[in-house]
C-alpha cells in the first residue's frame, strides 16, 4: 500500500501518465477511468513502451515545466507569506500534488486538443479535396470487428490486377485517414478506408470524408459496448454507411445476426458459402492454411487455397471474389490473389515455438465473434492437446458476464484441455460458465500474460497447440 | 507446498553448464508450476554451499560480480537430523526442511555418486540416479565393463592410469597400438566432451593422452568407429523405462565437442529454432528424431533399455551409441545420469512438457525412496557384548 503510493512520488510518474495518455489515443475518458483505477504507478508499461513521437515531448516537456514552476512557486509563496494557515495549505498544495497532477495533465491535454482543432480541421479539408479530385473506386469497411483482417484480404486480392492502396494501421479517424489521404499518389485504382467507430455519428463523420463507392459491413457486436451502451446505437452507427453508397453496394456479413438484420433489401450479404457471385464448397480449415473449391455463377469451379486458417475466413474471401470480378479481375487473378493471403499479425497466426509445438498469436481479436470463430476452429484440430490462454475481453458493459460465461460454454464444449485465465475481473466468469458446461479439462491462473507465456513453455510439448486470445493493453490492467 | 532443493555448480570442470541444467529446465518448470517452494543451494568452485531464492534467476549468474556477492553471504550449513534441512545459522537462525532434493551437479562430486551418498545418508528422497549407478556411469571404463558383462558391443578399448603411464608406458603402448589408428583419447572420468581428442598417428596420440591426463588420472583410448554415425538416447523411469528419441548431433568438427553442446546457442539452423537461453544442447546441432531408420531406432531403444538397467540407473539417463552406419554396426559408447538441461529438448519431441519431465523425476525419487524405506539396513546383534569375551567363532 505504501509502496504504491510512494510510486505516485516517483519521477517516472510523468512518463507514466504520458504513456497512458499515448496508449488510449489520448481519449481523456479512457485515461482518467485508467487514473482512478490504477494504484500502482511504477510498473505502466507493462506490453508497450512509450514512443517519443512530437506530442509525447511536447506533453512530457509541458509537464515538467508545470511542475518544476507550481512547485516553485508554492514553495516560494510558503516562504514569504505571513499567514501560516497559507503556509500549511501551500505545503499540504505541494505534497498533494502527484495526487493531481494526473488530472491537470489531462487538462494540458484538452487543451493542447483545443489548440489543434483548427490544424486537424485544415487537414481533413484537404484530405476531402484530395478524395473529391481522385479517380480511384473507394471502398470503406465498417463493423465491430473483423475491419483490418478485411482491409488486408481484399488489399491483397484486388492487388492482382490493380493498384491498391490502404492505410498501413489503424488509420480509422477523421485525423487518421487524413493523414493517410496525404500519401496517395493519385494513380491508385482502388482505395480502401477502414471506418472507426466510438460514439454515434462517427462512421458518418467519416464516410464524409471518403463518399465510398461501395462499403462494407463486417459485423456488430459488444465491441466498445461501454461506449454505445446499446447493441441498437451500435448497429445504428455502423450502418450510418449504408447512407453513403447504393443498396447493391453494401456487403453485410450473413454470419452476423445483428448485421443480418439490419441489412436492407439489395444489399450483398456475404457468408461462408459465397458471397454475390461466389459460391464456396467442400471447406477444409487445418493449421497450414484453408482449401476449398470456388464457384462463379455461369462461370464454372475451380480449386483455391488460402494460408487464412479458420472456416469464418471464408465469407471475406468469397466477398473479396466478387468485388475483384466486378471491378474487372479475371477468375485467375482471383484465385492467385487468394493464394496470397495468409495470416496477419496477431490475428489467429501460426508461430513456430520449436520442438513441434504450434502458437497461434490471437492476441489482437478481442470481440465476442472473432472467439467464437477461433474456438470453433480450434476445436476442429482434434489430434492435438490444445492450449486456450485469454485475459478475457474489454469494453463489453452490460453484457461482460454474459460474453465471457458464453465463452466458457463454448470452451468446454469443444472440450479444449487446457485453459489458462488471467486474473482480472472478466475470467471468473469464464470459469462460471466452463463449470456450467461440465468441463473436464484443467484450469490455470496466472497474474499476467508474460508470466502465463513463461509457465506454458515449460509445460507444452510436441504436437500441443497454444492459442493467445486477445491481450490486454497496458491501459485495461 | 513441498520444498524442493535444486543442487548445482560445484567443484567440476561442468560448474557453469550445471548452472544452465539447475535453470532450464528445473527450476523454471518447478517454479511455473507455482506448487513447490523451490530452494536453489549451489555450491561454489571451492566447495562453499550458499541458498538463497535471488538464485532461482538464472541472471543472478549472469552478474559478472556473483561470486563477490555470494563471498559476501551467509554459506548455508546441512542438517541431517530427521532428513534434510537447510540451515543458516546465526542470531537470527533459519533452516528450511526439504522434502525432495533435485541436484542438478555435473560431473565430479555431482554426478560421481558423492552427492548421491551424501543425501541418501541425509534420507532425503532425490531426483536422478543412485550412487552406484552414477559412480559406475562416471568411470567410462567401468562403463564397458559393465555393458559387456551383459553381452552388450562396445567399442574396442585400452585404458590406463597416470602411474601406469609414467612406470607401463611401453606396455600401454603396445595395447593402444593393437586398437589400430584413428582413436579416441578420453578423460575416463569427466563428461560434456571436455579433454577428449581423435590421434590419427602416434605423434597426435602422445599429444591426446597429455591432454586427458592433465584432466584425470585414468584414461581410455578406444577405437574410432569408420563411418561414424553417433546416436543419444535419453531414458526415464525406475523400474519402467521410457526412451525419449534417439537424437543424432549435427557434428560440424569429427565429434561433439564442448562449445557445440552448451556454447553455441541462439544459432539456429533452417527449420530449426534457437535453444532456450544460451545454453543448453539445441535443434541447430542435432536430429530429433535421428533419421536412422525404423530397424535401428528400435535396435537402439532396445540397447538403451539394457544399458538403463544394467547399471541400475533411476530417474534418468542417456545412453550414447555409437553406429558403422556402412556395417550397421551398432556400439555403447557412454552412460550420462544427469544429461545436460536433461535433454528436455528431446523430451519435449517426445511429447513430454518440461513440467512434466520435472514433475515424473521428483514422483520418481519419492517412489525409490518409499520402496528403499521398505528394506531393512539394520539388524539385531549381540557383538558388541561379545567383543573382547571367549570367541565365538566356528
Amino acid at each position: 500500500m505504501i509502496k504504491k503510493l510512494i510510486s505516485r512520488y516517483r519521477p517516472r510518474l510523468v512518463r507514466s501518465l504520458v504513456y497512458m495518455l499515448q496508449a488510449s489515443e489520448y481519449n481523456i475518458r479512457d485515461y482518467l477511468a485508467w487514473v482512478y483505477r490504477t494504484r500502482d504507478f511504477a510498473h505502466v508499461e507493462k506490453r508497450g513502451h512509450l514512443e517519443r513521437t512530437p506530442k509525447v515531448l511536447a506533453l512530457l516537456s509541458a509537464s515538467w515545466s508545470f511542475l518544476v514552476i507550481w512547485a516553485a512557486g508554492l514553495m516560494g509563496y510558503a516562504v514569504f507569506t505571513d499567514s501560516n494557515a497559507m503556509r500549511i495549505a501551500l505545503v499540504a498544495a505541494l505534497l498533494l500534488l502527484p495526487l493531481y497532477f494526473p488530472y491537470v495533465l489531462a487538462l494540458i491535454v484538452l487543451l493542447m486538443q483545443a489548440a489543434q482543432k483548427p490544424v486537424e480541421y485544415a487537414l481533413v479539408a484537404r484530405a476531402k479535396r484530395t478524395l473529391r479530385a481522385h479517380k480511384g473506386v473507394r471502398i470503406a469497411i465498417a463493423g465491430s470487428y473483423g475491419k483490418t483482417s478485411m482491409r488486408e484480404i481484399l488489399k491483397t486480392v484486388l492487388a492482382e490486377g490493380k493498384k491498391v492502396a490502404a492505410p498501413p494501421g489503424s488509420y480509422n479517424t477523421p485525423l487518421g485517414i487524413a493523414r493517410f489521404v496525404k500519401t496517395l499518389t493519385g494513380k491508385e485504382d482502388v482505395i480502401i478506408f477502414e471506418l472507426g467507430e466510438y460514439y454515434p455519428g462517427d462512421v458518418r463523420a467519416l464516410a464524409h470524408i471518403v463518399r465510398p463507392d461501395w462499403g462494407i459491413i463486417t459485423g456488430i457486436n459488444e465491441a466498445h459496448l461501454d461506449k454505445f451502451k446499446t447493441l441498437e446505437r451500435t448497429a445504428d452507427t455502423i450502418f450510418e454507411l449504408a447512407e453513403f453508397v447504393e443498396p447493391s453496394h453494401l456487403y453485410v456479413n450473413g454470419e452476423n445476426e445483428l448485421a443480418r438484420v439490419h441489412s436492407k433489401s439489395g444489399n450483398v450479404v456475404y457468408q461462408r458459402e459465397g458471397a454475390g457471385a461466389w459460391g464456396i464448397d467442400d471447406a477444409k480449415t487445418v493449421l497450414s492454411g484453408t482449401t476449398f473449391k470456388l464457384t462463379k455463377r455461369d462461370d464454372g469451379s475451380c480449386d483455391a487455397a488460402s494460408g487464412l486458417l479458420g472456416l469464418h475466413m471464408l465469407g471475406p474471401l468469397a466477398l473479396a471474389s466478387d468485388i475483384a470480378s466486378k471491378l474487372g479481375l479475371s477468375n485467375e487473378e482471383v484465385v492467385r490473389g487468394i493464394a496470397k493471403t495468409k495470416p496477419f499479425a496477431h490475428r489467429l497466426e501460426p508461430k513456430d515455438w520449436g520442438d513441434g509445438v504450434t502458437f497461434l498469436d490471437d492476441s489482437y481479436n478481442g470481440n465476442p465473434d472473432g472467439v467464437k470463430a477461433v474456438i470453433d476452429f480450434l476445436a476442429s484440430l482434434k489430434s492435438h492437446r490444445r492450449w486456450y490462454v485469454t485475459p478475457g475481453l474489454v469494453e463489453m458493459g452490460a453484457r461482460t458476464e454474459e460474453v465471457h460465461r458464453a465463452i466458457g460454454r463454448q470452451l468446454a464444449e469443444a472440450g479444449i484441455e487446457r485453459i489458462v485465465l488471467i486474473r482480472d475481473s472478466v475470467t471468473p466468469y469464464i470459469e462460471k460458465g466452463l463449470h456450467e458446461a461440465g468441463y473436464k479439462g484443467v484450469v490455470t491462473w496466472y497474474d499476467d500474460m508474460p508470466q502465463a507465456l513463461q509457465a506454458i513453455r515449460h509445460g507444452t510439448a510436441a504436437g500441443d497447440i497454444v492459442l493467445i486470445q486477445n491481450d490486454w493493453p497496458d491501459q485495461y490492467s | 507446498m513441498k520444498t524442493i532443493a535444486v543442487i548445482f555448480g560445484g567443484r567440476s570442470a561442468e560448474h557453469d553448464v550445471s548452472i544452465i541444467t539447475a535453470h532450464i529446465p528445473i527450476i523454471d518448470s518447478l517454479l511455473a508450476i507455482g506448487e513447490f517452494d523451490v530452494w536453489p543451494v549451489y555450491i561454489t568452485k571451492e566447495g562453499k554451499w550458499y541458498s538463497d531464492k535471488k538464485m532461482n534467476d538464472l541472471s543472478y549468474f549472469k552478474q559478472t560480480d556473483y561470486e563477490e556477492r555470494l563471498a559476501r553471504g551467509k554459506p548455508v550449513q546441512l542438517s541431517f537430523d530427521g532428513g534434510l534441512s537447510l540451515v543458516w545459522p546465526g542470531i537470527f537462525s533459519k533452516s528450511v526442511k526439504v522434502d525432495v532434493a533435485f541436484p542438478a551437479m555435473h560431473g565430479t562430486y555431482g554426478e560421481d555418486g558423492s552427492l548421491q551418498g551424501v543425501l541418501r545418508m541425509a534420507g532425503v528422497p532425490f531426483a536422478g540416479c543412485d550412487i552406484f549407478a552414477s559412480a559406475v556411469a562416471m568411470d567410462k571404463v567401468l562403463t564397458k565393463q559393465v555393458v559387456a558383462a551383459e553381452g552388450i558391443p562396445v567399442v574396442p578399448y585400452a585404458w590406463f592410469t597416470r602411474e601406469q603411464w609414467a612406470n607401463e608406458q611401453d606396455e600401454v603402448r603396445e595395447a593402444i597400438s593393437k586398437l589400430g589408428y584413428p582413436v579416441f583419447v578420453k578423460p575416463v572420468h569427466l563428461g560434456s566432451s571436455i579433454g577428449i581428442a581423435k590421434a590419427g598417428d602416434e605423434t597426435r596420440l602422445l599429444q591426446a593422452i597429455e591432454v586427458a591426463l592433465h584432466y584425470d588420472e585414468k584414461v581410455l583410448v578406444e577405437k574410432a568407429v569408420e563411418n561414424l554415425t553417433e546416436i543419444t538416447l535419453p531414458l526415464m523411469g525406475n523400474e519402467d523405462v521410457k526412451p525419449a528419441l534417439p537424437e543424432r548431433p549435427l557434428n560440424k568438427t569429427d565429434f561433439f565437442n564442448f562449445d557445440d553442446k552448451y556454447l553455441s546457442g541462439g544459432k539456429s539452423a533452417k527449420g530449426g529454432r534457437a535453444s532456450v537461453g544460451k545454453g543448453g544442447v539445441n535443434n541447430a546441432y542435432s536430429e530429433v528424431p535421428a533419421n536412422i531408420g525404423e530397424e535401428m531406432t528400435k535396435r537402439v531403444i532396445d540397447l538403451g533399455t539394457r544399458v538403463y538397467r544394467a547399471l541400475g540407473c533411476e530417474g534418468t539417463a542417456r545412453v550414447d551409441f555409437l553406429i558403422d552406419s556402412v556395417s550397421d554396426t551398432i556400439y555403447v559408447n557412454e552412460v550420462n545420469t544427469l544429461p545436460g538441461s536433461l535433454y528436455h529438448h528431446n523430451w519435449r519431441k517426445a511429447g513430454v512438457s518440461n513440467i512434466e519431465l520435472v514433475t515424473k523425476l521428483v514422483r520418481l525419487a519419492e517412489e525409490r525412496f518409499a520402496s528403499q524405506k521398505t528394506t531393512t539396513f539394520a539388524f539385531a546383534s549381540d557383538i558388541l557384548q561379545k567383543v573382547g569375551g571367549p570367541k565365538t567363532q566356528k
